[in-house]
């Protein structure tokens, strides 16, 4: 099995999990951080240390992380903890939001939620290549507009988002600004300092630290209010009550540390295999790239990611014909279902090609050899279903 | 060496736990919600965490929700039962016992910001529910929800939980039950209970923290509250945290088979520390005489404050609580001891011992002479 | 075609005969241009993702060979292998027999993949109306 599906998930870096282990045995350091004794300082010590980690990764400071359970639960709390800091849902006519049609699900169904409350939402939609411009994003914004909520990297094509530009306007423009970012962390410099963001979340398994933790940045200067979401002991500074997972988010604090210290060899190790993925793949007939194809400003796309469409042959044959190969047709959410990716439909493809599409995502452990072997496998295959295939290929310009 | 008496605080992780997790940790395990083939082992091994989880509390697996923790648990099961703003016309109230952990205590508190009229149980200066008062609370109104502890974090006291569902159930509302204490300390079966719902925590039983459940009866509504991917039946979001998960089954399974052994041991164990305390002067034992759990006791030290005989005992080497460990430090004596009409002195003299699965006689004996001695300073 | 390895591993799960159909598709392709007494029809559209086209060679009103190629999901897929192989050595007034509870059964298609062993039914249905228009 080759896995190439570390958009969805990457296994634990043994060094996050040797840093994890002291805090899962029972060696004096398995303390409630909540507790006033010995026991409980040493975790509490963990846990500030961890946070400190965090906050490094993306310029922040350390009060500003605030933990979660992971991405889906920072989304829900900066979303609707926004809202219901400005009397939402009793205020109901006054909250607008802006975001897109390809966010992650969390984000979707979250907004959609808020509308049965009474929220107004713009779902706007992307360009041809996955990206919500600055320009695009102003021009929705409206006097009872509350909050934009964008993802930097779009988690199924790796379209990256113009957040640097957009920022500073919303800022001037008085609006909460929130970033999914947890396809962007360890992927893209960010630098929290330089970039007027207001709320940003992040996931710990999508950067090689442990499932079940995530964390939101909260901005202090001038600070985002939010309304908190789980009730109960006051933890986090009153926004997220509960036991924090000790071994988890020092799990998460040392993959941020490690993603800052080797962010270049990363970056240039993915974007290698990325480049020699595609550069394998594209001379399939008809094959489509999914998004941008690299290189910078306008082009920009995370380095880990390559998606593509293969007309003339349906998807959910394609996939189980790659039963060696694990890859996703879509986000790792919606893949059970054989839905086509709507992100991939907001992008104008149709449902037919939206479906026989296969997002490739390198990792860490990828190497030029297992790329090799998986271009080799997509081409015998995709051609195997097409010669069984009645219908001729269709004929698509790129 | 230093003694861990706070095991209602956390408890330290079974090692036997700890290896059924590790292949989960650093194994090549994928996204549980991915098709592929490391997705399938990991659902396959969710899905027999939830059947542990189930037997132990007598569940369906079906009942089984999982989440990040009891405040979690307890957030979903009194939001997703009042979701929303309520029309005034049909808003049943939400009814909470005045010794209810604080993640019970204020996302009730919260719904009656949003509106919601709430209102607190009474207890009695045990910490038992005073029935008739219950009663003639129920008589005068319409009930959504009450919400009930099985087991009192800080005083171990245990509630009819039986008798209440009964009562409410009466009047047309649903129990939900927070038996994070109780799991794994006491035998009892959600199936015959007659709760609606109920919360487990995992690092209360030498499980995992940051995992936890809200057992869900199929005839109770839930709305979600934490949106995104349908993970869990839709009901909560997020991509499943599959090694925290397996260990919740496994320590779950465990405490099943090993629950009996565990009550026995911590009972002699908390005789041998009653009696002590009963020797020493200016001891008020609280929850005396009524049912509690059989690892924790919560005593006041005549002449001490909690927090500081806390912190005295853990210059000992000695960690206990002085409440629950969310709340402490925050220089307000515990919600508990008020709401049972223990004055605020004795209930600033609270400290907490709560015995685990490693503690000894030996401790026990230790732990009475260093108070000893640490009232004697006191006295002089 | 070229037949694929059959001993793969199967991760998502699909019926032991669905998967081992799938993999190795046997009787994929066409006869030859020209092949005597061949009748072809196809069934499905490409917008619903699955299209079964049957081609038979019939020698005195029997099936002597079949030929399937199919554009779907795994299951439509081997329903196609599965008629290719059933049909050989039977006569055409036979074929109306095969019905999509019985590919179903044989295949262990399940509720919700029913729409596969239906495009199996009408592919065969296809094939003997244009038999029957043939031949009169």
């Amino acid at each position: 099995m080759i896995y190439l599906d570390y958009a969805a998930t990457t296994p634990l870096d043994e060094r996050v999990f040797d840093a994890m282990l002291p805090y899962l045995k029972p060696d004096g350091f398995h303390g409630n951080p909540a507790s006033t004794h010995g026991p409980g300082f040493k975790a509490r010590a963990a846990v500030e240390k961890a946070r400190a980690q965090v906050a490094g990764l993306i310029g922040a400071d350390a009060a500003e992380i605030v933990w979660t359970s992971g991405a889906t639960e920072s989304n829900n709390l900066a979303i609707k903890g926004a809202l219901e800091f400005r009397g939402f849902p009793k205020n109901a006519k006054a909250a607008h939001i802006v975001t897109s049609r390809i966010e992650h699900k969390c984000v979707l169904d979250t907004c959609r939620h808020l509308e049965t409350l009474g929220a107004r939402v713009t779902y706007l939609k992307p360009d041809a290549l996955g990206r919500v411009t600055p320009e695009a994003v102003m021009a929705a914004i409206t006097p009872d507009t509350v909050l934009v909520s964008l993802m930097w990297v779009n988690n199924e094509i790796g379209a990256v988002n113009d957040i640097e530009r957009l920022a500073p306007r919303l800022r001037e423009r008085g609006v909460m600004l929130h970033v999914d970012a947890a396809q962007a962390a360890g992927k893209l410099a960010i630098d929290l300092k330089a970039v007027p963001i207001d709320l940003l979340s992040l996931s710990a398994h999508k950067l090689y630290g442990p499932k079940g933790v995530g964390a939101l940045f909260v901005r202090r200067k001038p600070r985002a209010r939010l309304a908190p979401q789980m009730h109960g002991g006051g933890h986090e500074q009153g926004m997220r009550s509960g036991t924090l997972a000790t071994h988890q988010v020092v799990g998460m604090g040392a993959a941020c540390a490690l993603a800052m210290q080797q962010f270049d060899a990363d970056v240039a190790h993915w974007r290698g295999l990325r480049d020699a993925l595609w550069a394998g793949l594209r001379d399939i007939p008809g094959v489509l790239r999914n998004g941008p194809d690299g290189g910078d400003g306008e082009h920009r796309v995370a380095p880990h990611v390559l998606n593509l469409s293969f007309p003339g042959v349906e998807g959910e044959a394609l996939r189980a014909s790659l039963p060696a190969i694990a890859v996703s047709s879509g986000s790792a959410c919606s893949s059970a279902t054989a839905e086509p990716s709507y992100v991939l439909r907001a992008l104008g493809r149709d449902d037919e090609l939206a479906n026989a599409s296969l997002r490739f995502s390198v990792g860490r452990a990828t190497t030029l050899a297992q790329i090799e072997q998986v271009a080799k496998t997509v081409i015998a295959q995709v051609a195997w279903l097409r010669e069984l295939s009645p219908l001729p290929v269709p004929a698509v310009t790129r | 060496m230093p003694i861990y008496f706070d095991h209602n605080a956390t408890t330290p992780l079974d090692p036997r736990v700890l290896d059924a997790m590790l292949p989960y940790l650093s194994g090549p395990y994928g996204n549980a919600s991915s098709v592929h083939r490391y997705g399938r082992a990991a659902r396959d091994a969710i899905e027999a965490a939830r059947v542990q989880v189930a037997a132990l509390a007598g569940a369906e697996a079906s009942e089984v929700t999982f989440t990040s923790g009891a405040t979690e648990s307890n957030n979903l099961a009194l939001k997703g039962l009042a979701d929303g703003v309520p029309r005034a016309a049909d808003a049943a109230r939400i009814l909470y016992g005045g010794t209810e952990h604080p993640a019970v205590l204020e996302a009730a508190e919260a719904l009656r910001g949003q509106g919601w009229p709430v209102e607190t149980i009474a207890v009695d200066r045990s910490g038992v529910i005073d029935w008739p008062a219950f009663e003639a609370q129920l008589a005068g109104g319409p009930v959504r929800l009450a919400a009930l502890m099985l087991a009192n974090n800080e005083t171990g006291v245990i509630h009819d939980t039986a008798r209440a569902a009964a009562l409410v159930h009466a009047r047309g509302g649903l129990l939900h039950v927070d038996a994070v204490q109780a799991a794994g300390k006491l035998a009892f079966d959600f199936g015959s209970s007659g709760a609606d719902l109920m919360s487990l925590s995992a690092h209360k039983l030498y499980g995992p923290k940051g995992v936890g459940a809200l057992l869900v009866k199929s005839h109770v509504g839930l709305a979600t509250q934490l949106h995104g991917g349908g993970q869990e039946r839709g009901l909560r979001g997020g991509t499943e945290n599959l090694a925290a998960i397996v260990g919740f089954g496994a320590a779950c399974a465990l405490a099943a088979a090993e629950v009996e052994g565990r009550m026995a041991r911590w009972t002699e164990l908390k005789a041998r520390l009653e009696a002590g305390l009963r020797r020493l002067p200016g001891i008020t034992i609280f929850g005396d005489g009524v049912a509690r759990l059989a690892n924790t006791v919560q005593f006041g030290v005549e002449g001490w404050e909690g927090e500081a005989l806390l912190m005295a005992l853990d210059r000992k080497g000695i960690a206990v609580s002085s409440g629950s460990a969310c709340a402490s430090g925050t220089g307000e004596p515990s919600h508990v001891l008020l709401a049972m009409g223990w004055p605020r002195d004795i209930a600033f003299s609270a400290i907490r011992v709560s015995l685990g699965l490693a503690s000894t006689e030996a401790e026990i004996d230790r732990f009475l002479i260093v108070l000893g001695e640490l009232k004697m300073q006191v006295a002089a | 075609m070229t037949a694929r390895d059959s001993d793969l591993d199967n991760p998502y799960g699909y019926a032991p005969e669905i998967w081992r159909l799938f993999r190795t598709a046997p009787n994929a392709g066409a006869f030859p241009p020209g092949t005597d007494g061949v009748v072809a029809a196809e069934a499905g559209t490409p917008a619903a993702r699955s299209v079964l086209r049957l081609e038979l060679r019939v020698d005195a009103g029997m099936v002597a060979d079949a030929r399937f190629r199919a554009y779907g999901c795994p299951a439509s897929i081997a329903v196609g292998a599965y008629i290719a192989g059933w049909v050989r050595g039977r006569s055409m007034a036979e074929l109306s027999t095969l019905k999509a509870g019985d590919l179903r059964e044989a295949l262990e298609i399940p509720e919700d993949r029913a729409h596969c062993a239906l495009l199996g039914e009408d592919a065969l249905r296809a094939v003997l109306a244009r038999y029957s228009r043939e031949s009169t």
